[in-house]
């Protein structure tokens, strides 16, 4: 698949876009490191960036279009290997059996991978698709591309992961020429539905107390009691806050995560981290950097030569967007606690990687935007 | 773009997802302005306060020891296993339970009782779940605590009583504060907070603000579980003064052993220096072990212990010598005959009142126990003749009575330095009541009043310092302090955490209260005194070669006559001093419901008089247990 490397790749190679990425692992790296410095997390994420690193080239200089073509395949890979997740070669981790374990490669979070086979797959379809409005026919079979994965990812059981697949779809849907009264209706009928679910199941006890507690730490951090399940997000706040405008300067080994008030200090709440160790003005750094790599994307789908590439940039921004917000958000104490990653930041080689494939994508598409 | 074709608005929809991506962030930005610039100060405070924690370090009270630096009381330490609070809150408990019965070796109740206790009461930071700790029990929590990081041993230095029950009622015990004594002004003004140790009673409790030190403390980082990660500063603790006392542990001791020989085994005997009111020896039957208080009233067997004690039909937690008030009986006649003296009632050279074997008051005769004739005072002391005294106390009228009350301080606390001392009622305290109810003070009531019956009720302490006061003619203030230790100051003069050195001091002698009496009339009631034992008196039986010791008996009715038996029996009372002219020691003992002073009581003050000719050289202790036969018994009270 590796196509020679030309000079003129190197020309239209997008270095901005590589190096910003690169560059907010790097700073994800310090921030680990400041999260558990006795542990080797942040040394695995520098070897970690260096696998990532070389797929991202090899996606990157190979021919996208092939690689769609090649989607279903990719597609039914990916299901395969969520479906093994739940067999006994899938390894449980705090209630969760999300990983699994192969000989050779190691331990790894399938449905961090299988994002990518399903934009590509998505991509393939909506991108052959007709000028026109959406039609029920083609939602339906999108939806059904979705569900494959979702469902699964839903039996480890991974919420958080799930979530992130949404995004997906909708971005597709969107850039498919959906009626936007139908896209208002949706945004209309969630604003309704969402809340009025929440009562009934808090009536009903769907919703588990502990779900509750979560929820209303968020609403009222303050009566939230610190000791419940209301202790992630009032720990998370006071991390934030501590940091100040310019973060705590040699006092580390007093940090939140040192002294283990902060859980998952490395993963879920790195930006915690950050913002502890490096203030407001580093953490809007960090977000400026997010947008910005966020423009290039967008700039790249602009460009692009094809629907099917424009469709896996964008799905890919979208999705990455959706993931920033959401663990930014439940950091910042305004969205309840759940395990969704930040991009590029979070301690692990499943997300890096995956993150870098998704990436190469883009890169590879904005190589090819002259070809025929 | 040049797939703008296929959709309508594609670039305008690739827009819209843009800044709807732009927008999120940019909410983000917001939140984050608020939390670390608008709300950062209140969020450091908050960091900072869950994750310093300021650990007392418990400061040694002073150790207590009798006047040859015997040790009295000490503090050891000891090792508690505690529970913190906040691990605990996210465990469940019940999978705790059997294993920390298992591994403290506790009881599985008792474990739940905890562990409710401090899930229910969030005030709680910690709870003691082990006391007294063994090294099995650090040895078991140490090793499993990565499972269970609520468990920690902390030290902690204990009072610890080694004699047990010895002198229970003069060292007291110590316990936390109550909430009752918390609220009192003078309290709070000592700086004392929850959960503080002070002195409960006795000398721990009336020397309390010395034996008590200062708590150091450390200021520690702690992490998410509690542990200390590091240290900030530490502040020294400065330990309480060292109590020296008057007490001599040899007397102690042979009171004790003494007291403990008597049918009842209920009563007290007091040792008294008569020349300056050192207490040498004070012992009371039955006693309680001070060690229970201290140790048990955290567990529920200690607590029932303590219980039983309160429930105690024979009181042992009530000190008999400043607490109990009994009628003197014919110990009474001491003070008695020096007040007649001192009133010109009866003079040195006619002494003289008739016996008559009893007295008529109105219809009822009120009988002597022998016929004496007409005798002078030292042969009415020696023999206790009632009938003599009988006629004594009309002359001397009940206000004469009350007058002698007042020389001897009967109406007052002696002044002891110990909390809770009784005072005598006499008929001093009797009269306004008696007057109201019976229109009149009459006859009779003197009568009795002169044989230390019905209106009078004195406290053994208050007896030993009046007849202690007639053998030296000045009455001195009873006590134990010797001696304060001074103890250095903590830390650099102008710091913050200084705390000053606390200089050692004596006791401070109030001026005792002289006895006037002419030397003739010294002599007639040393005399009398010395009769008593040496002359055929009631207390013969204390006669010996080395030492002459002089006293008074006395038999208390608790019942009127003919039902003084069983449980109704006399109290029996022994009050002497010796070398009887020119006296060193002074000892009082009173034993409840045995009967005949001289029979009882006497003997239960030859323990200390031993020990005192022990000390003084006159016989070898060896003699002691090898002649334990004792003297024929005299004329009885």
């Amino acid at each position: 698949m590796v196509a020679i490397i030309e000079k003129r790749d190197l020309r239209d190679f997008d270095w901005l876009t590589s190096l910003l990425a690169v560059a907010i692992v790097c700073f994800g790296i310090w921030q680990i490191f400041n999260a558990q410095p006795e542990m080797n997390y942040w040394s695995k994420q520098i070897l970690g960036l260096g696998i990532a690193l070389v797929a991202f080239m090899v996606v990157a200089f190979s021919d996208y279009r092939r690689i769609i073509d090649a989607a279903p395949v990719f597609y039914v890979g990916g299901l395969v290997l969520l479906l093994l997740v739940l067999t006994p070669l899938g390894v449980k981790v705090n209630g969760q059996q999300a990983w699994l374990k192969l000989p050779i490669i190691g331990q790894f979070q399938p449905s961090e991978f299988v994002k990518i086979p399903t934009v590509l797959m998505l991509a393939k379809y909506f991108g052959a698709r007709r000028a026109g409005t959406l039609r029920i026919k083609e939602i339906l079979i999108g939806a059904a591309i979705l569900a494959g994965p979702v469902g699964l990812i839903m039996l480890e059981p991974d919420a958080g992961q799930a979530m992130t697949y949404f995004p997906i779809l909708a971005v597709v849907f969107f850039l498919s020429a959906v009626k936007i009264r139908y896209v208002v209706l949706t945004l209309v009928a969630g604003a309704i539905f969402i809340p009025t679910a929440y009562i009934v199941g808090v009536n009903t006890g769907a919703i588990k107390v502990y779900q509750q507690e979560r929820i209303m730490a968020i609403i009222d951090p303050e009566s939230a009691d610190p000791r419940g399940f209301g202790y992630h997000t009032v720990q998370s706040m006071i991390t934030v806050g501590k940091g100040g405008l310019s973060g705590i300067k040699g006092d580390t080994e007093t940090s939140q995560s040192v002294l283990k008030f902060l859980p998952e200090p490395h993963t879920d709440f790195i930006f915690a981290v950050t913002a502890e160790n490096t203030g407001f003005i580093g953490c809007v750094s960090l977000l400026l950097a997010y947008a910005l790599l966020l423009s290039r994307l967008v700039a790249g789908a602009r460009q692009s030569n094809d629907r099917a590439g424009m469709l896996v940039i964008m799905a890919i921004t979208g999705e990455l967007a959706f993931q920033i917000f959401i663990n930014v958000g439940m950091v910042l104490g305004f969205l309840p606690v759940i395990g969704v990653p930040l991009p590029l930041m979070r301690a692990g080689l499943s997300a890096v990687l995956a993150t870098f494939i998704a990436i190469g994508f883009v890169i590879s598409i904005k190589l090819r935007r002259f070809v025929n | 773009m040049k797939i703008n074709d296929y959709t309508q608005n594609l670039s305008f929809r690739i827009g819209t997802i843009q800044v709807a991506a732009f927008i999120l962030l940019a909410l983000l930005g917001v939140r984050l302005y608020y939390l670390q610039v608008v709300r950062g100060e209140y969020f450091s405070e908050r960091a900072e306060n869950q994750r310093i924690r300021l650990i007392p370090i418990p400061a040694p009270r002073g150790a207590i020891f009798d006047r040859n630096g015997k040790i009295l009381v000490d503090s050891r330490p000891t090792y508690n296993v505690t529970l913190s609070n906040e691990p605990i809150k996210k465990i469940n408990v019940n999978d705790r339970i059997e294993e920390y019965a298992d591994g403290l070796t506790l009881e599985p109740e008792f474990v739940v009782e905890r562990l409710g206790l401090i899930k229910k009461q969030p005030e709680f930071e910690t709870m003691v779940l082990k006391e007294n700790a063994t090294m099995q029990d650090i040895v078991w929590v140490e090793s499993h605590s990565q499972e269970y990081p609520e468990l920690r041993v902390e030290i902690q230095p204990q009072r610890f009583y080694p004699h047990g029950t010895v002198l229970a009622h003069v060292l007291g015990y110590v316990g936390e504060i109550s909430p009752k004594q918390l609220e009192k002004p003078e309290v709070q003004a000592k700086g004392l907070r929850p959960g503080d140790i002070v002195g409960k009673g006795g000398l721990e409790q009336s020397y309390d603000e010395f034996l008590r030190g200062k708590p150091g403390y450390r200021k520690v980082i702690v992490d998410s579980r509690g542990r200390v990660q590091s240290e900030i500063e530490t502040v020294q603790p400065q330990a309480g003064q060292d109590l020296i006392t008057t007490i001599d542990f040899d007397y102690q001791l042979a009171a004790e052993q003494q007291l403990a020989a008597t049918p009842t085994k209920r009563g007290t005997v007091i040792a008294m220096d008569p020349n300056n009111g050192e207490l040498l020896a004070m012992a009371s039957l039955p006693s309680f072990d001070p060690n229970i208080f201290v140790q048990g009233s955290s567990t529920p067997e200690g607590r029932r212990q303590i219980a039983a004690y309160w429930q105690d039909e024979s009181r042992p937690l009530y000190n008999r010598a400043i607490q109990g008030r009994y009628p003197p009986g014919s110990t009474w006649k001491i003070p008695e005959s020096v007040g007649a003296l001192q009133q010109g009632v009866i003079t040195v050279k006619d002494s003289n009142v008739a016996c008559g074997g009893g007295i008529t008051i109105g219809s009822k005769f009120t009988r002597c126990m022998g016929s004496h004739g007409s005798p002078p005072l030292s042969y009415a002391i020696t023999k206790s003749c009632d009938g003599y005294y009988y006629r004594l106390a009309l002359k001397m009228k009940i206000e004469g009575l009350i007058e002698m009350i007042e020389m001897f301080d009967y109406d007052k606390q002696t002044g002891i330095d110990l909390p809770n001392e009784k005072v005598s009622q006499t008929p001093k305290s009797w009269m306004p009541s008696v007057v109201k109810r019976e229109g009149k003070w009459s006859d009779i009531r003197t009568v009795y009043a002169s044989i230390g019956q019905d209106t009078v009720v004195a406290t053994p302490i208050a007896m030993l310092r009046a007849v202690a006061g007639v053998s030296v003619q000045n009455m001195y203030t009873p006590h134990f302090l010797k001696e304060f230790k001074p103890i250095g100051a903590i830390g650099e003069i102008g710091s913050s955490t200084y705390i000053p050195a606390r200089a050692g001091f004596g006791f401070q002698h109030p001026e005792p209260k002289p006895i006037p009496m002419t030397e003739e009339q010294h002599k007639l009631m040393l005399d009398g005194m010395w009769g008593v034992v040496n002359a055929g008196g009631t207390a013969a039986r204390l006669k010996n070669e080395h030492l002459e010791i002089s006293g008074k008996t006395g038999t208390a009715q608790v019942a009127s006559l003919g039902k003084d038996v069983g449980a109704n029996k006399d109290h029996a009372w022994f009050v002497s001093f010796a070398p009887s002219y020119k006296p060193e020691i002074a000892v009082i003992a009173l034993v409840e419901n045995v009967g005949f002073g001289g029979s009882f009581a006497a003997p239960a003050a030859k323990g200390v008089y031993d020990a005192f000719m022990v000390k003084k050289g006159l016989i070898t202790a060896d003699s002691l247990t090898a002649g334990k036969t004792q003297k024929a018994a005299g004329a009885e009270d």
